[in-house]
């Protein structure tokens, strides 16, 4: 029952993504808002059915890799971290359609759309959310790239969908450094396949301490370049050239997170990661959190710096997982919980940007002040967004946050300490700056642009809303799931 | 009902005002009353438990939530201690609601939706605040109520200042929440869980084993509980945040925010370090931030023009009375229980009253602000006859908080600088700390005459009609005057309650009441069998009022006369406003000897190196230029596609060649 839910839950999306391609105009968006609404209930479902316990079943075989293979491929496989992965890809995947069907509109004064173009963009949009959710239930590596180079294309095609000079650059720029890191996944399988004849996550233990070391590098590799790590920080921000739902949804709150997500995996699957790679690891991710906080002073577009506290936030998931392969498990559980409420967190405020674009037409934070006098819900979910990213109680960041830094504690010598007071001390600044912003947008004097009429449409409205809940109670869900990983 | 049902039914009832007051927004008034009718109802459930926390029936722990895995769980006791701030909260709370009923009709462009349901959560964490014994969930409610506050103090939205102000009041506070949780954390790595006690008792280790690093904790903690009490330096935030909050909101700031610092040292502070070795140092420490605070922010006030700026300095000041009692009473216990509980008990009395005499001035600023628009005392001026009730309670709550006999703040100074004298005899440091508190009292005194002078006497601008404040304005300021005169006429019947909660919360066993501060009609302090000092309130009352019918009575047996004549101008002719002393021409030589004492410091951000920019940006070093690389190469490659058939031809015969030649090669 449970296993033909999950295949129903990678292949309804896939379905409504090829009639939404078909279909004339509105009608696309009501297919792709029936399907995605379908899918969240089934994942909600799936969770609590599956609540505490690593579900697992085999579906049949490759015929190919028969015999030769020591596990059969295809499967699915639900467990409370892909647990995590399922919810904030579904119900952001469903609010953010739920968002589109007003964003993209003729009313939209950044970028008014037709009805012409929609049932591509809705295509590439389900077709992201099959393989998302085909990612968080992939039960060995081999299921798991392959879904993984699927978001990598959906990824290209929603970037470029405006098709813009800039668009187009950033979808091919996207393409290239999130596929070259592919190549880094696809070298570590294939090592692994020769070495072991196995995908398994597990089997990642039975390969001989250097290959070991090896693989885990190109895994980490190709997790740097999917979630936007140091050193291929650089495609995210262009990236924001996409429509602003397609910038919540795919770069911030799952797309990216598929990249922390791999290593988590193989964290969970395997406690002895080499010391060295978890502190390679830990130290880029000390590294990205910094870099990106140097950007935030020199944005004027709200989007690119929201990317790069998405880069920052990223980084801090990567640094529980990192010091949950140093032996902390309670760091590895705040770095899942953290994916989920960065999700919501992050989310809500992109989808305000959106919310705040749609009514001006601007993006600017130089150009824009006093908006909460004419639209007092997106301000709020803004301040809201901020308070929860910054990790500022009782908003959900602040829990996955204080797990990772108590995590770090728990590991002996002067690591934990150096750790707390670094992230501490970014935490710190980039709340400080965040919260500048918001007041400097959504406060004060109202500027000629933010002169408009009133918040944006229900459908749009409703999406902040849920999110605005989200950040609030993901931690009353999500630190119970979170227990039952590393366990 | 058990106590964590009571707290349980006040914050539910706080939380559903709030979406109550969310509903009604739109109708001011309406939002007002229905706000105040749920704080009063949560207030009376907090009154039930603060009664039964002093009475016998007190009841022990009670744990609602658990969080196994990081040692946490939320559990919630009332001691006397927690129990006497809560008194002191849900008091200011009811009034402060009250007083906003009509004050906040008054702000036309913002909605009120911003105001009531958050300053309804606001109290909801104040009380979390203070019932929770686990240090992970106080620091949630904690940062819950330093959020709810920043967004009270940036009510009004248009005003820049007030968005600077709250601004900065949320990242100072933010910033030192943060060194509570390192604090937190460091000592939750020795032992393994966040409950009050056990972080004590591991600190109490760690102060014998690893000292620097315990103190290095208790600087962060205390780093984290005086910012928010407005100790300066880190109570910079204060003087700007509370004159831009709405009035209600400052008399709540002054009255329960800040004294949320106090109650964080007191609950630490003062139940590890008593006991202690490191007692006199840290004594001495807090002692100085206290006499530091004290000095340098009622100075500060003298110079001040700005009425509710004034006060906010005045925070500051009053706010180190109270330190310094603290210190005072944390470095003498071990050594004198008497003496450090008397100065303990009178730091917390002096937070009990301080409570309600800058509340109250607070919403006398507040009244004058709503009549008249003005914070800036130079252009106010003879409002005492258009609103005696805003002038006469503001005049009891300046005598108060200038220590004037006999109101409640001379109790409780006298208590502190008794202590402070009575400690100078072993360690002449107190002696001068508590010289120079007696000397700031006097600056305190000049500082509110000023207001009173300058606010409320004088002659009265005839282009303004001024009237009385409606009557729940007056109501909430006349409650609180009318504590501030009981509270100093029957110091003892307080101090009784403060004793059970300095009591609770110290490791050293303090004497009783009636050893410690004498008869039920006055106050003693004793010191090896015999009485060192005396103060009979009801005595001096009684005679000033004596005194008063005698003045009155000889000035009509003598039919003395009043007569009234205008300010003699050298017969020129000037309005009144123009010739009024105004308030910046108060006190100038003092303003000229202490000019640099409250030196503004402007911070320049350092500029980001431009070669570490460059360093960052992989795609102009890196990515772009293979880029290029593979476009050339791939350009070079293309050259050899001429279009010539022959050419490719010949390219074919070439590559067989050559194939050949390997495979023979190979092979051979």
């Amino acid at each position: 029952m449970l296993s033909w839910m999950l295949v129903l839950m990678v292949l309804l999306p896939a379905l409504a993504a090829a009639v939404a391609a078909v279909v004339k105009g509105a009608f696309a968006r009501w297919v792709a808002a029936t399907a995605a609404a379908v899918v969240a209930v089934l994942a909600v479902w799936c969770c609590l059915a599956g609540y505490g316990v690593s579900y697992r079943v085999t579906l049949g075989d490759l015929p190919f890799l028969a015999g030769t293979a020591s596990a059969p491929v295809p499967g699915v496989l639900l467990d409370p971290l892909g647990c995590i992965l399922l919810l904030v890809v579904t119900v952001i995947g469903f609010l953010t359609v739920l968002y589109s069907t007003r964003y993209l509109s003729a009313a939209n004064r950044e970028h008014p759309e037709g009805p012409a173009g929609q049932g591509r963009y809705y295509f590439w949009l389900l077709l992201f959310l099959a393989s998302m959710v085909g990612v968080a239930i992939s039960p060995n590596f081999l299921q798991l790239f392959i879904f993984w180079e699927m978001t990598t294309v959906c990824s290209w095609a929603l970037i470029s969908y405006y098709g813009t000079p800039r668009s187009l650059a950033a979808g091919f720029k996207a393409l290239v450094m999130t596929g070259a890191g592919g190549l880094f996944f696809l070298g570590a399988i294939c090592v692994l396949f020769v070495k072991t004849g196995s995908f398994e996550f597990a089997a990642l233990g039975q390969l001989p301490g250097d290959w070991r070391a090896a693989v885990l590098v190109m895994l980490l590799i190709a997790a740097w370049a999917k979630a936007a790590q140091v050193p291929f920080h650089t495609w995210l921000p262009d990236a924001m050239a996409a429509p602003t739902p397609i910038s919540a949804y795919l770069h911030a709150a799952a797309m990216v997170k598929a990249g922390v997500y791999l290593m988590a995996r193989v964290v969970v699957a395997n406690p002895e990661v080499p010391p060295a790679v978890a502190m390679l690891a830990g130290a880029m991710a000390l590294v990205t959190i910094f870099v990106a906080l140097s950007y935030y002073f020199i944005q004027d577009d709200l989007k690119r710096l929201l990317a790069y506290s998405t880069i920052a936030n990223l980084g801090y998931v990567m640094l529980g997982v990192a010091l949950g392969a140093l032996g902390s498990v309670t760091a590895l559980r705040g770095a899942a919980l953290h994916i989920l409420c960065h999700g919501f967190g992050k989310a809500a405020l992109f989808l305000c940007v959106g919310a705040v674009a749609y009514v001006t037409g601007s993006r600017s934070i130089s150009a824009l002040a006093g908006v909460a006098r004419t639209m007092p819900l997106t301000a709020t979910a803004f301040f809201v967004g901020v308070l929860a990213v910054a990790g500022v109680p009782p908003f959900g960041s602040f829990w996955s946050k204080f797990m990772i830094v108590a995590g770090a504690m728990r590991l002996a010598g002067a690591i934990g300490p150096v750790v707390v007071t670094l992230v501490l001390f970014e935490s710190l600044i980039s709340f400080a700056w965040l919260l500048h912003v918001a007041q400097k947008v959504f406060l004060g004097e109202t500027t000629p642009v933010a002169c408009v009429n009133s918040d944006p449409p229900p459908a749009m409205s409703a999406a902040l809303v849920v999110l605005m809940l989200g950040c609030l109670v993901a931690p009353a869900f999500g630190i119970p799931l979170v227990q039952w990983i590393g366990r | 009902m058990t106590t964590p049902e009571l707290l349980a039914v006040a914050i539910a009832v706080l939380l559903a005002g709030a979406a109550a007051s969310l509903a009604l927004a739109r109708r001011a008034r309406l939002a007002g009353w229905v706000s105040t009718a749920f704080v009063a109802a949560a207030a009376a459930a907090i009154w039930v438990v603060v009664v039964r926390a002093f009475s016998s029936r007190a009841e022990g722990e009670a744990t609602v939530l658990a969080l196994p895995d990081l040692g946490a769980r939320l559990s919630v006791v009332v001691d006397p201690l927690s129990a006497f701030f809560l008194a002191i909260v849900a008091t200011i709370a009811v009034v402060a609601t009250l007083y906003s009923v009509d004050y906040m009709t008054h702000f036309a462009g913002n909605t009120l939706a911003k105001f009531y349901p958050i300053l309804l959560v606001f109290f909801a964490a104040i009380v979390g605040v203070l019932v929770v014994s686990d240090f992970l969930f106080f620091l949630v409610c904690w940062e819950l109520m330093t959020l709810t506050s920043f967004f009270l103090v940036t009510f009004e939205r248009e005003n820049a200042a007030s968005q600077r102000a709250g601004w900065k009041y949320f990242v100072i506070t933010h910033a030192a929440t943060l060194c509570m949780v390192v604090a937190a954390l460091v000592l939750w790595r020795q032992c393994g869980s966040f409950h009050f006690g056990d972080l004590l008792a591991a600190l109490a280790q760690l102060l014998a084993t690893r000292p620097l690093l315990a103190h290095t904790v208790l600087g962060l903690l205390f780093i984290g509980f005086a910012t928010k009490a407005g100790v300066l330096p880190m109570g910079d935030w204060l003087p700007d945040a509370h004159p831009v909050a709405p009035s209600g909101m400052s008399a709540a700031l002054s009255g329960a925010l800040v004294k949320l610092g106090i109650y964080g040292l007191v609950r630490f502070f003062g139940a590890l370090l008593p006991a202690s070795a490191a007692a006199v140092g840290w004594g001495i420490a807090i002692a100085l931030a206290g006499t530091a605070s004290l000095f340098v922010g009622t100075l500060t006030a003298l110079r001040q023009t700005d009425s509710k700026r004034l006060m906010a300095f005045h925070t500051i000041g009053q706010i180190g009375y109270i330190c310094l009692g603290l210190g005072v009473g944390i470095a003498c216990l071990r050594t004198a229980p008497t003496l450090g509980a008397l100065a303990i008990v009178g730091a917390l009395f002096h937070a009990a009253n301080h409570a309600c005499f800058k509340a109250c001035l607070f919403l006398g600023a507040g009244a004058v602000l709503y009549r008249t628009g003005e914070r800036d005392m130079n252009r106010l001026g003879g409002l005492a006859a258009a609103m005696p009730l805003t002038a006469g309670s503001s005049t009891v709550a300046s005598l108060a908080i200038a220590g004037v006999p006999p109101l409640n703040g001379f109790a409780s100074k006298w208590l502190i600088v008794a202590a402070c004298l009575l400690a100078g005899m072993a360690q002449p440091l107190f002696l001068i700390l508590g010289l120079v508190a007696m000397f700031i009292s006097l600056a305190t005194l000049a500082s509110f005459l000023k207001v009173l002078g300058a606010v409320f006497l004088g002659q009265p601008n005839p282009e303004r009609r001024v009237s009385e404040v409606p009557a729940t304005m007056a109501a909430a300021q006349v409650v609180l005057a009318a504590l501030c005169v009981l509270l100093g006429v029957l110091p003892f019947w307080p101090l009784r309650f403060i004793r059970d909660a300095a009591a609770a919360s110290v490791p050293i066993a303090v004497p009783s009441a009636s050893e410690l501060l004498g008869g039920p009609w006055g106050l003693a302090v004793t010191g090896g069998g015999a009485a060192l000092a005396l103060w009979s309130p009801l005595v001096v009352a009684g005679g000033m009022v004596v005194l008063a019918f005698v003045a009155y009575g000889l000035q009509r047996a003598g039919g003395a006369g009043r007569r009234e004549v205008a300010v003699w101008t050298g017969g020129e002719e000037h309005a009144a406003a123009t010739v009024r002393y105004a308030a910046s021409s108060f006190y100038l030589p003092f303003k000229h000897a202490f000019a640099g004492i409250y030196p503004r410091i402007r911070w320049r951000v350092p500029a980001f190196p431009g070669g570490l920019r460059r360093a960052f940006d992989v795609d102009a070093w890196a990515y772009r230029p293979a880029a290029r690389l593979v476009e050339r190469a791939a350009g070079a490659v293309s050259r050899s596609h001429v279009g010539v058939p022959q050419v490719y031809l010949l390219w074919i015969v070439v590559g067989a060649v050559a194939v050949v030649a390997i495979v023979l090669g190979l092979v051979g």
